[in-house]
């Protein structure tokens, strides 16, 4: 909650901080200084307001108000904090699991696998009463019965996700019971992610690793650009690409997956400064989901005249093709209609090789180094860019030191798309940036290796799958996860799971549990006890190199 | 003498203003998420009771915590005219507690000693002022005690006309 002097580390980006200044306009770094101080109570959890007796706080320094109005106290009122979240961020990964299956159902798409993908939707269609037995039964068994004993081995959206969201009603359960219920529902999120990701192959085929260009430097000004914002079922992206075909037409991403085959949708930015390629006046129509979308967007599109399509409507009539034909026309008229509109498009951007999946690396061999320490560990680079920090500093300080000491890095989603901006997704780098046995193992293990290996978008399960094909438990392994500039309740829910995968999981900013002790404690040791692994709650100011070395010292556990 | 003016229609009773005082001036670590779990708790200078009314000292031009204290341990600030407790000699005997009529001096047995708020005046501006959310504490200028012309802002007898 201060201050943050430099907002972005993205030199693209950075230059259209004084343009926005200029004329008038508030961007995300202008509401957030806006918004400062921010809640206290709000952000060390110590807040509810779950029924209408409230709000309620836990006063930390007043007796007559420790207690909210039904009695939730302070420590409860942190693990619902937590759970709030993680019930929020569950649920994301299982609707867009839900829509795109949906999709495949009712025939919007013709899979390249149709056995495969029936077999999925029908997995899809039992997830209600069904925790995705056939997902699970593939983890490590040791891990599976760590789950069953904890009792949070998901069981389906109504026994995980339906009770776990009424303990925020009420009950007396204390903070571990509270806690564990977060745990299952995080898992069934898990499962969602992985069934997507095997739903998008079964459709699309299985992707292989693609080159794409990052960055503000891919809008092209010449034609008419599309940019798909955020997270919306692949099918209509399939579409939209499918229409564009044979026209002269740029298709891009923002926050969303950048490759569904045989398309890819170049990311033009990542979260942070979602709202920028709408100031470069290259943008002519924006289809966006809800997920990751923020709702400054609306403004500046009607600033700038970019048409808006919302995928998350009421009323979804139209069929998908047409919806995508719709699309590509109104975006060639906006193309026409906003001529007179100046573009100013930096000429800065980056190549990266991204998209990798366990089946293009020997795992083997990744295995072999992980455990014959000819690398100091592996480590997951998670979550976006948060506001609260410098865009894309934190994780790209991080990930350069990592890789510098040793440690295989692996990403998924926008913290992907942050690294590929500073070159660290180029295979070419990978002498500069690795350190010599790093630099060995990823020559060795597959063809044309980036220094951090990109396991997909965030939509699907590619670092689960990852982990499964390394054929032991994770705690077994070196392993951590972070996430250095996390942001979103997904984020928290993902930290969740991996934590409850036996993966040393550290979480920056700090998760709004701070003002119940006993959480932070069943973060830590109770999880360490029950997955073999904590969740750290890190309220300390930190320098990149100080949380480098955190991450080593995590790593040694195994 | 400048003094903090409340305007009661924009008070949402959010407590930050003590919190962020709690923070601020009452604990040892400055740190919000360490502050809020220090031992002895913190004693915030303001406090927010009902009807919208965060209470501070009034810092009264005759002030009878001063008058009652034995040891002149409450003292007033010859340049700015604030009334603060010089800790190293107060004797924890609560006279001032008794006399304070808004009941702003907190007893505080873990600090040996009588705490309350001295509107921030080693600092360049009262915290509270500076975290309130909507703007409804204002620093004001003030001859007499009471301000002037802005009727809008409550005045301090006015207001507890409605919770006594």
């Amino acid at each position: 909650m201060e201050f943050v002097q430099k907002k972005t580390a993205d030199s693209a980006v950075e230059a259209f901080l004084s343009k926005a200044a200029e004329k008038g306009i508030s961007l995300v770094w202008d509401r957030y200084e806006g918004s400062l101080p921010q809640c206290g109570f709000c952000d060390t959890g110590l807040n509810c307001r779950d029924c209408l007796q409230g709000p309620c706080i836990s006063h930390p320094f007043r007796d007559g108000s420790k207690v909210g109005v039904c009695g939730k106290d302070k420590d409860i009122l942190g693990v619902h904090s937590f759970l709030r979240l993680v019930v929020h961020g569950a649920m994301a990964y299982l609707d867009q699991l839900i829509d795109f299956a949906d999709g495949v159902r009712a025939g919007q798409g013709s899979p390249r696998d149709k056995g495969k993908a029936n077999k999925l939707t029908k997995d899809v269609q039992t997830l209600l009463s069904d925790g995705g037995a056939g997902v699970l039964g593939e983890f490590p068994k040791a891990l599976t019965d760590a789950w069953k004993a904890a009792g949070v081995y998901p069981e389906g959206v109504a026994k995980d996700l339906f009770k776990a969201s009424q303990k925020l009603d009420g009950g007396t359960s204390g903070v571990q019971d509270t806690l564990l219920w977060a745990f299952k529902g995080a898992l069934l999120g898990c499962v969602a992610q992985v069934l997507q990701g095997r739903l998008k192959a079964a459709v699309f085929g299985d992707a292989s690793p693609g080159n794409v260009e990052v960055n503000l430097g891919v809008l092209q000004g010449e034609v008419p650009t599309v940019l798909l914002y955020g997270h919306f079922s692949p099918l209509l992206k399939q579409k939209i690409a499918e229409a564009a075909q044979g026209k002269k037409i740029g298709i891009m991403g923002v926050c969303t997956d950048p490759l569904i085959p045989p398309y890819s949708f170049a990311p033009v930015t990542n979260f942070g400064s979602q709202e920028i390629p709408l100031m470069t006046g290259a943008v002519d129509l924006i289809v966006a989901g809800d997920q990751c979308v923020n709702p400054s967007l609306a403004f500046l599109a009607e600033e700038w005249k970019v048409e808006v399509v919302q995928t998350e409507t009421l009323k979804r009539g139209d069929d998908v093709g047409n919806l995508a034909r719709k699309i590509i026309e109104r975006a060639g008229k906006a193309f026409e209609a906003r001529g007179k509109i100046a573009k100013d498009i930096p000429q800065v951007k980056e190549s990266a090789r991204m998209g990798f999946s366990a089946a293009d690396v020997d795992m083997k061999k990744i295995a072999e180094a992980l455990t014959g320490r000819k690398v100091k560990g592996l480590a997951l680079l998670a979550g976006c860019n948060n506001v609260k920090f410098t865009q894309d500093q934190e994780i790209v300080s991080l990930a350069r030191e990592l890789l510098k000491k040793d440690v295989l890095c692996i990403s998924e989603g926008c913290a992907s798309v942050s690294l590929a901006k500073y070159g660290l997704l180029n295979p070419g780098n990978r002498g500069s940036s690795c350190g010599k046995g790093l630099s060995d193992l990823l020559l060795s293990v597959g063809k044309d290796l980036p220094p951090v290996v990109d396991l997909g978008s965030c939509e699907n399960g590619g670092v689960t799958e990852f982990l499964l094909a390394m054929g032991k438990a994770p705690r077994e392994l070196p392993l951590v996860a972070c996430f250095p500039e996390a942001n979103r309740s997904k984020a928290v829910a993902r930290a969740a799971w991996t934590t409850a995968m036996g993966i040393p999981t550290y979480f920056w900013p700090y998760l709004p549990v701070t003002g119940s002790p006993k959480t932070v404690e069943a973060l830590g040791d109770f999880c360490q006890k029950t997955f073999g692994a904590k969740l750290n709650v890190l309220t300390e100011r930190m320098e990149p190199l100080e949380k480098a070395d955190l991450l080593m010292k995590g790593l040694k556990r195994a | 003498m400048q003094v903090i003016m409340v305007d009661r229609e924009k008070c949402t009773q959010c407590h930050t203003c003590a919190l962020w005082c709690g923070i601020e001036i009452g604990s040892v670590t400055k740190e919000l998420n360490q502050a809020i779990n220090e031992e002895p708790k913190p004693v915030p200078r303001v406090h927010v009771e009902g009807n919208n009314l965060p209470l501070h000292c009034r810092h009264c031009e005759v002030a009878p915590c001063i008058d009652a204290c034995p040891n002149g341990s409450m003292r007033r600030d010859p340049k700015t005219g604030l009334v603060y407790v010089h800790e190293p000699t107060c004797i924890a005997c609560w006279m001032c507690v008794m006399v304070c009529p808004f009941g702003i001096i907190v007893p505080s047995s873990s600090d040996h000693g009588a705490i309350k708020c001295d509107r921030c005046r080693n600092m360049e501006y009262p915290i509270c002022v500076e975290v309130c959310p909507t703007n409804a504490l204002k620093l004001q200028e003030t001859r007499t005690g009471l301000p002037e012309g802005d009727s809008h802002y409550a005045q301090y007898s006015k207001g507890l006309e409605g919770s006594w």
